[in-house]
């Protein structure tokens, strides 16, 4: 456009006295330009004040804030008590408890909705029409003061002498870097925590040891009565924290009549007549590995799909796994003419996903 | 039906057995009712069951002339429901519409159908209630569908295959524990069902094909018999592993979540994040879209 | 003095100086304590052009200003401690059974706390809209080449924005300790142990121990509300800041030029409108979180290590990582007893490439092109057809990842097999993208050559004409001057082309606008063609005059 480069101190700004002669919007427009901001358009809406049209315009404009008010105060009907809000149970009764927040959310949406509107409505209805250009002055800054800025720097570093002391540019460096190094240090010496150090803290060890007792979640031991045929249970050590241990959870499953499990090498003696148990975190990112189908002996894992087949061991038959279930070996002890499982020793490999250390 | 509880020895005999029942049977229940009105279904059916006792009772007692018999039915007998008339309107159902794929003796034919012996009435009525059997075609995913039988029709062929296989029977009575063990069936039911059918019993895919179904329709008694006899690829819960009374907690929870409104708006389904952000990309950014349009638009 | 010229009307002299009106002591008060009258006047006289697209950067802003508004409120109810507790609370289905605090306070949060629920429902769809909105404002930015010099530095500070979003959302997603947040945080230690070398430490470090500890959630805590808010409130600064500076670009056209930008002053216009903006952006979340349910925690249950419900997911956000990872082969690495396992790939390595990519992309473009001018004026997707491409192939990359993120719920809902699923996603993954590629290039190249043919031959009218040899042709009405054959002189500058006879001058229809290009007047353009029509003869005479001199 014809208008490109207006800087600021072209504009003769004129005495404040010629300025207060000004109207207002005349005032404004110099304003602007000041600040390379051409107005080249504006035209009121309604230039004549007061027609039906500017009136109606306001009008619903006016009305939308109003339904903004109602809404609002709608809202704080519905929250001080108009609708109840305590949860209860289907067998206790009404449960209009479910009309309150999505009523709250209704109320609360018109209301911001209404203002919202309102005030855009104002901007585009009553605000007169205007197009503004402003000079971007984004080039960069004029080679003279590009020249004195550098010499601005270079001159304190000499003043600095950071040439020549070398001795104190070295050892500031020093200080300086290994002050830095302090808040890192602190934080990450703060919570560091050597992997595998400490009671239950190895991820090569759980806590099954030979002889360790398989119980349910709730701790009663299970039995090999328990199972029918095709059935599974989640087993844990029955030893203090067992239950809660991330590492603990393993599946018991009873195999159904002709169903068997070929053994890993090493691994002939780990089930138990036609049980089995596998670690149930899966071996790809942990979740518990336990959707399985009984008829094909399959043990899908919900997070990313992948299948083991538990008549070859656990092994993963498809999808993002690469290792198979570790294989918890059992046996029974007897107590009071029932035979209940325990563990044979722990898993012989780590549980769950792989990492760097793991062989 | 009988009051015997599974004990080891019943689930000993029937692990010689076939188990599952449909060919590649691939999931479990669901059905057409609302589970209360289902659950008064039930009520009618063992009240009728009762009745059609009670006439056999008295055509054979005024035959002696014994008046009392009325008093029978308040006895605890009137529980062990199974009379022979019934176990005969099961057989004449079973050879009308089962003998076909499951043999004269529930033996089972070879690439039609499984031996029903040892299975049970659990897994019989199962079957039936949900409409998986008869089954449409062999082999594929055996879905829900609109049961063939009534309720009392069904309960015939169960406790016709119950009478001549034996096996794992769903209990009489009711089936549903009451609200102070809602807390316990939840954990249950997290340990071992939602696994597959998921936290909001909506159901999910098995590997290749197969499918967890959702617990939309399933029954009380459609639950327990599928717990206790593992249709299809669902693991089979043994009354050992989770007693009778778990059984029922785990019930009464899903029941009760599937009654409970949701305090927060429309559930989405209960599906979780993927239909969450479904709506934020369309409803919440659409809206938004369109509003940018009007602003942004010369008036 | 603009003080005073701000005033209602200024009639005597050395009014100015002795202001009678409240605001005008008001302003003189200020003033004479910060003395910003004329810095003020500039920001307020600040012209934002007036485009649609340019708005969605405006909804990632709204969204982080609810999202600190609800937040805090949530703040005083939430507890963000791992202690074991026995929950005894409205929720009967959930009365007696152990479980953290933090799970026990959501609980609270959203059957105890009256408004409870709708905040946090609020602030759990907000921040779904943040990272969303940030999402489609980048793409925005992406296909019409905003983030060319100078704005490179505006384009990385975004995207740090979108990977500080995507973390916090994922803090915020944790916070709940449920069942489904659980399962999230142990795969993300699953992912953090898969580093090599480091991995185990990294995981020791964050968890404070072996998963699950008790340490996480208070940690998250600490993050999630203070640490990366208030980086993410910097960077947003910082973008703002740089916006303000270097003003926004705009779509060429009549009138347009690198060196100015047109449309509407900041006030009072454009700040009524992004104010009202602002309330709508609300209302949307309000409506979201009244009416659609959220993150339903209390039917997860509480977490524990030996629980998984089928069909978990994370946030949509997150969800091309689940994606990726679901189709990622079982390939491990393993050399001299030590493990590079499978999950590293496509949760560290592949979103490092991804990030990488895009932060370098601006300098790529420059360096290859060779165009190392500064860009005010933007461009429209059809005028650049291999960014268009890239562009087009990297949202079909993301698509077909977001799908496979929830690739078992689609099994489910259309019966499909879940193994076809992953198949069907990984070889999509593969195939798709070249073939968006090619697919955006040709529709880039033909939009072009359309609006080339009009620009030389017209608009055609529609109109059939007989030629006395008997032949048929259809008039066009030319765009604007012709030279001797009867084409046109307007070259093409990558402007809008009105492509129908309506959106010319049917006296009826004064406006001209559409999806793609800004809002212009019908006689704005014609007066400013007249314009351009008019240098342009100019330049033409004063060409022939240099050559006849």
């Amino acid at each position: 456009m014809s208008q490109t480069q207006h800087p600021a101190d072209e504009i003769a700004v004129p005495s404040a006295d010629e300025l207060a002669e000004m109207s207002t919007e005349e005032a404004m427009i110099l304003g602007a330009e000041a600040d390379g901001v051409h107005i080249v358009h504006r035209r009121e809406r309604f230039p004549i004040a007061g027609t039906r049209a500017e009136r109606r315009a306001e009008r619903i404009i006016a009305l939308t804030f109003l339904i903004g008010f109602l809404a609002a105060v709608g809202f704080i009907v519905v929250f001080c008590g108009a609708v109840p809000f305590e949860w209860h149970l289907p067998s206790q009764g009404s449960q209009d408890f479910r009309y309150f927040t999505p009523l709250l959310g209704i109320l609360l949406a018109i209301s911001l909705a209404a203002i919202g509107i309102g005030v855009v409505l104002w901007a585009k209805w009553l605000l007169p029409e205007e197009e503004a250009v402003q000079d971007r002055h984004d080039e960069p800054s004029p080679v003279t003061e590009q020249i004195m800025t550098s010499a601005t720097l270079i001159s304190g570093f000499n003043d600095l002498g950071v040439g020549r002391r070398s001795i104190l540019k070295s050892t500031i460096g020093l200080a300086v870097g290994a002050l830095t190094a302090v808040p890192l240090v602190a934080l990450v010496g703060a919570m560091i925590k050597k992997p595998n150090k400490g009671p239950g803290q190895s991820l090569f060890h759980t806590l099954y040891t030979a002889g360790t007792p398989l119980v349910y979640a709730d701790g009663r031991r299970i039995s090999t009565d328990d199972l029918l045929p095709g059935g599974i249970e989640t087993v844990f050590p029955g030893v203090p924290g067992g239950v809660k241990a991330g590492d603990s959870p393993t599946l018991l499953i009873r195999l159904r009549p002709g169903q068997t499990v070929r053994a890993r090498k090493g691994q002939a003696g780990f089930g138990f007549g036609d049980y089995v148990a596998f670690s149930k975190i899966c071996t790809h990112a942990g979740c518990p590995a336990s959707l399985y189908e009984q008829q094909t002996g399959r043990l899908l894992c919900p997070c990313h799909q992948s299948q083991f087949n538990v008549l070859e061991d656990a092994k993963p038959i498809f999808g993002p796994a690469t290792r198979s279930l570790p294989k918890l070996p059992i046996g029974v002890e007897e107590v009071d003419g029932k035979q209940y499982f325990v563990a044979k020793g722990d898993f012989p490999e780590a549980i769950g996903p792989a990492f760097w250390e793991r062989p | 039906m009988t009051d015997d509880n599974v004990d080891s020895d019943a689930a000993d005999s029937s692990t010689d057995s076939e188990y599952g029942f449909g060919p590649a049977v691939a999931d479990t229940a669901a059905s057409t009712s609302a589970p209360r009105i289902r659950a008064k279904r039930g009520g009618r059916g063992s009240l009728r069951r009762k009745l059609t006792s009670i006439a056999i009772l008295v055509g054979a007692l005024t035959a002696v002339g014994g008046g009392y018999a009325l008093l029978a039915p308040s006895s605890g007998a009137a529980d062990t429901a199974v009379s022979a008339a019934d176990v005969e309107k099961g057989r004449q159902l079973y050879e009308t519409s089962c003998i076909t794929c499951h043999g004269a003796n529930l033996q089972g034919v070879a690439d039609r159908g499984p031996s029903l012996i040892g299975v049970g009435s659990a897994s019989a009525y199962f079957q039936v209630s949900t409409g998986r059997m008869p089954a449409v075609s062999q082999g594929a995913n055996n879905l829900r569908k609109d049961p063939k039988f009534t309720e009392d029709q069904t309960q015939w062929i169960a406790a016709y295959v119950q009478s001549v296989g034996g096996g794992v029977q769903v209990p009489a009575g009711n089936l549903r524990a009451d609200d102070a063990d809602l807390a316990e069936g939840g954990e249950l039911f997290r340990l071992n069902c939602a696994s597959c059918h998921g936290a909001t019993a909506k159901g999910a895919p098995l590997s290749a094909g197969k499918t967890a179904p959702g617990l939309n329709e399933a029954t009380d008694s459609q639950m327990y018999a599928a717990m206790l006899s593992g249709p299809g690829q669902m693991p089979v819960f043994s009354d050992n592993q989770v007693t009778p009374d778990q059984k029922k907690a785990i019930i009464a929870y899903v029941q009760s979540m599937k009654a409970q409104k949701d305090p927060g708006g429309a559930s989405l389904d209960r599906v979780g994040p993927v239909t969450e952000g479904l709506v934020v990309g369309t409803v919440g950014l659409g809206l938004l879209m369109v509003t940018i349009l009007w602003i942004g638009r010369k008036s | 003095m603009s003080v005073t010229a701000n005033g209602p009307t200024v009639k005597g002299p050395k009014r100015y100086e002795n202001p009678r009106t409240p605001q005008g002591k008001a302003g003189k008060w200020a003033d004479e304590r910060l003395g910003l009258a004329g810095g003020a006047r500039k920001q307020l006289n600040k012209v934002f052009p007036d485009h649609w697209s340019f708005m969605m950067g405006e909804i990632a802003l709204y969204s982080f200003i609810i999202l600190i508004l609800t937040g805090t409120f949530l703040s005083f109810f939430f507890d963000a401690s791992m202690t074991e507790v026995r929950y005894d609370g409205s929720f009967i289905p959930l009365n007696g059974v152990e479980m953290s605090r933090a799970y026990a306070s959501t609980l609270h949060i959203s059957f105890d706390v009256r408004g409870g629920l709708i905040l946090r429902q609020i602030h759990h769809w907000a921040a779904l809209l943040f990272v969303a909105s940030m999402t489609i404002h980048m793409f925005r930015v992406f296909f019409t080449g905003a983030f060319r010099k100078p704005r490179e530095l505006n384009w990385l500070i975004g995207l740090g924005l979108i990977t500080l979003g995507i973390l916090e959302g994922f803090a915020g997603y944790s916070l709940p300790d449920d069942l489904l947040s659980g399962t999230g945080l142990r795969i993300a230690e699953a992912i953090m142990q898969s580093i090599p070398v480091i991995g185990t430490w990294v995981s020791f470090l964050v968890f404070g121990g072996k998963f699950p500890g008790n340490e996480i959630i208070g940690r998250l805590y600490i993050v999630h509300v203070l640490l990366i808010p208030g980086i993410l409130a910097g960077l947003i600064g910082a973008h703002m800041a740089l916006l303000i500076k270097q003003k926004h670009t705009e779509f060429p056209g009549p009138g347009k030029t690198e060196h100015t930008v047109s449309g509407e002053r900041m006030y009072p216009t454009y700040s009524a409108k992004a104010g009202g903006f602002f309330f709508l952006v609300f209302a949307v979340c309000a409506a979201l979180g009244g009416l659609a349910q959220i993150n339903p925690v209390w039917l997860y249950g509480p977490y524990n290590t030996a629980q998984v419900s089928s069909g978990s997911q994370p946030d949509f956000y997150i969800g091309f990582l689940d994606g990726s990872t679901r189709l990622f082969p079982s390939w491990e690495i393993r050399v001299w007893h030590h493990t590079i396992p499978a999950v590293f790939w496509p949760t560290v390595v592949l979103p490092g490439i991804l990030f990488t990519f895009a932060g370098a992309y601006p300098f790529l473009e420059a360096k290859l092109t060779k165009d190392r001018a500064k860009h005010n004026l933007l461009q429209r997707p059809r005028d650049v057809p291999v960014r268009t491409g890239l562009g087009a192939m990297a949202i079909t990359f993301y698509a077909v990842l977001l799908l496979s993120g929830g690739n078992d719920l689609i099994a489910k809902a259309f019966d499909i097999s879940l193994n076809a699923m992953t198949w069907g996603g990984r070889i999509g993954l593969l195939i798709l993208p070249p073939i968006a590629y090619a697919f955006a290039y040709l529709v880039c190249l033909g939009l072009q050559r359309h609006d080339r043919e009009v620009l030389e031959h017209g608009i055609e009218t529609g109109i059939i004409r007989r030629l006395p040899n008997g032949e048929f042709i259809e008039i066009h009405q030319p765009l604007g001057p012709v030279d001797d054959h009867g084409h046109g002189l307007l070259q093409y500058a990558g402007t809008p082309v009105p492509k129908k006879m309506n959106k010319l001058g049917n006296p009826h229809t004064s406006k001209v606008r559409g999806f793609f290009y800004p809002v212009r007047e019908k006689a704005e353009i014609e007066a400013e063609l007249a314009a351009i029509e008019a240098t342009e003869q100019e330049r033409i005479r004063e060409e022939h005059r240099e050559l006849t001199d």
